[in-house]
């Protein structure tokens, strides 16, 4: 098309102007767009809109064999793919009827905790650089891709490791392993002072997120929040306590919270739980290798596996919020149905439009981020 | 009526002309700036190539957040229909020289994805790529092997068949549209104007135009006057 051809759109009357955020744009979190009705920088409303990344999991998974599922699955949400896994194996295991031997449940809670570090240090730097400053994006990165390097050690895989299946684990731990998770451990901890003065602390963030897409108790319910989003809002819901799922309920900790709602809530929030994470991961060294045993229930050939009747839902707490699977299966060699709950998609659709409403223009990036949504969850 | 814009190219009788011309291939493999289009999961492994631990800007590669300034375009994983349509209007905004990188299989081949209703399964044939990185998802390494592979070939493209996959476009454009009407609709229309463009770079062929081509002409609505379309 010429380009004399291409004629703006044109509104009514009035003072208000439409801007796109996104798809491709520094302040957008990944494949998503935002568009936004503007009075001057007060933005009357915004409105999702998603579907860049769709690929039709739920619809993929309908056309595969149980075991090769396990191969997608962790691509449905990128910065913290090990919930995915395991969730979906736990809906396996419940219709199958088999439980994972106890070696392999205290690796998995390991492995979900570690994924738990890694995704939250990435939000730091991606928040961060909403407001403006680039280094904790340097350093979270940085930090992040040691836990990515221990996840090479054990799964052989940086960021997918496909390293559950239906019954277990797929491989011991390699020698020496705890000790390198011990030091690492040691690392982040040192790092502690480092980061609250750089990020938690600095005023020049503080002032930007306090009061910032702040939620009620009551809104973030009606809103289906859940996650460190809902802990941020002062209600202390949390799957792993309140539903207990693998060695959760022999573990120790805390499920930290905050009053206020808003974004500076939320990443302390998470700020606190990456110290939990650190805290659970420590009682995981100290009690693994009393813990002695097979790591894998036994399952037949799994090229042609019938999966008996029945359906299960499975759910574990990601470090997004509440995650779930929903397997049916009608006794085939392929699952019959598959449903993911992820708690994404109530975040950066509603909760985002919701946040969006009376925010100015220069916050709705921080807003986005600090929901810590991520995009091809929301579109699967 | 309308008036066929005339651009000659001037003959080069400069005997020191490829002396320049390397120069300015040098400089230009050793300053490129980058846009990246998260389209998928391989976007997970950009900041880390991106910051301290690998540091791509040692590479003389730097982010950039405008398509019109930018070099490189790089797709980072599976194109989903939708994307492809923004993707498509990112390229040809893009200034020449400009070059694609398609990181992951999802790019290659569809990769995962092969058999979803909704990914576009070959980027190549909706635009020239330079230079695919494979796996899934490429390690940081393979990443920056890649970008320096592309300086590489922007370097030493003497004989232009490497660092110029950009001039395709314009080359076989009628092929690159085939494919993209085939995916949208044979309305489909860009706000670019490429075979213009073509035109004045001197690089249109006979394998610009075709069939598709009119069909592009035929969907267009109608050269009105300026003045009539300002109210
Ligand atoms: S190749 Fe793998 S990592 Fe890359 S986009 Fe495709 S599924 Fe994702």
């Amino acid at each position: 098309m010429r380009p004399e051809n291409y004629q703006a759109v044109k509104l009514g009357d009035s003072n208000e102007y439409e801007i796109f955020i996104g798809p491709n744009h520094p302040g957008i979190e990944g494949n998503y767009a935002f568009r936004l009705m503007l009075d001057g920088d007060i933005v009357v409303s915004g409105k999702a809109d998603a579907g860049y990344l769709h690929r039709g999991f739920e619809k993929l998974m309908e056309g595969r064999l149980w075991i090769q599922n396990l191969a997608i699955v962790p691509r449905i949400c990128v910065p913290d793919p090990a919930p995915m896994e395991v969730a979906y194996s736990m809906a396996v295991e419940e219709i199958m009827g088999i439980e994972a031997p106890i070696r392999a449940q205290w690796i998995r809670t390991m492995q979900l905790e570690l994924s738990r570090v890694a995704a939250h240090l990435f939000t730091f730097g991606g928040h961060a650089a909403t407001t403006g400053m680039y280094t904790p994006m340097f350093w979270g990165v940085a930090d992040r891709d040691l836990v990515l390097d221990l996840f090479e050690d054990f799964t052989g895989g940086r960021v997918y490791s496909i390293y559950n299946i239906p019954g277990g684990v797929r491989r011991e731990l390699p020698p020496e392993f705890l000790q390198k998770l011990s030091n690492l451990l040691d690392y982040l901890e040192s790092r502690q002072n480092d980061y609250d003065n750089l990020l938690f602390t600095n005023q020049v963030f503080v002032e930007r997120a306090k009061g910032c897409g702040a939620l009620t108790q009551s809104q973030a319910l009606e809103l289906s929040v859940t996650g460190p989003n809902l802990r941020a809002c002062g209600l202390a819901y949390d799957v792993r306590r309140d539903d207990p799922y693998l060695v959760y309920d022999e573990l120790e900790f805390d499920i930290p919270r905050q009053k206020h709602g808003d974004a500076y809530s939320r990443i302390l929030v998470r700020r606190d739980e990456l110290f939990q994470s650190i805290r659970i991961l420590r009682q995981i060294i100290e009690r693994l290798p009393s813990i002695k045993g097979k790591i894998r229930t036994p399952i037949p050939n799994p090229l042609s596996w019938n999966v008996r009747k029945g359906e299960a839902y499975a759910r574990v707490e990601s470090s997004k919020g509440e995650l779930a699977y929903y397997v049916v299966s009608d006794g085939g060699d392929k699952p019959y149905r598959v449903h993911v709950r992820g708690p994404s998609s109530m975040h950066a659709v509603q909760t985002l439009e919701f946040l969006a409403k009376g925010a100015r223009l220069e916050d709705v990036a921080q807003i986005m981020f600090s929901l810590d949504a991520c995009p091809p969850e929301v579109d699967r | 009526m309308k008036k066929e814009l005339k651009i000659k190219q001037k003959e080069r009788t400069n005997p020191l002309a490829h002396v320049f011309d390397d120069f300015i291939r040098f400089c230009q493999s050793k300053s490129l700036f980058m846009l990246h289009y998260c389209t998928g999961c391989g976007a997970i492994e950009l900041p880390p190539a991106m910051t301290s631990r690998f540091d791509m800007e040692r590479l003389g590669i730097q982010p950039m957040v405008t398509p019109r300034q930018a070099d490189i375009l790089l797709i980072t994983g599976y194109v989903s229909i939708k994307t492809l349509k923004r993707v498509i209007l990112t390229y040809e905004q893009m200034q020449s020289p400009k070059y694609v990188i398609g990181i992951c299989s999802c790019t290659v081949n569809g990769g995962m994805y092969w058999q979803s209703y909704a990914t576009a399964k070959k980027l190549n044939e909706y635009m020239p790529v330079d230079v695919y990185i494979a796996g899934c998802m490429p390690r940081p390494e393979a990443v920056m092997a890649g970008l320096q592979r592309l300086k590489d070939n922007i370097r030493n493209d003497k004989k232009e068949h490497k660092g110029s996959a950009w001039k395709d476009y314009f080359k076989r454009y009628d092929y690159y549209l085939g494919n993209q009407q085939a995916l949208f609709g044979e309305d489909w229309q860009t706000p670019t104007d490429i075979i213009a463009e073509a035109k004045l770079y001197g690089l249109e062929t006979e394998e610009t135009y075709g069939k598709h081509t009119k069909l592009l002409e035929k969907h267009q609505t109608p050269l009105l006057p300026q003045e009539m379309r300002i109210k």
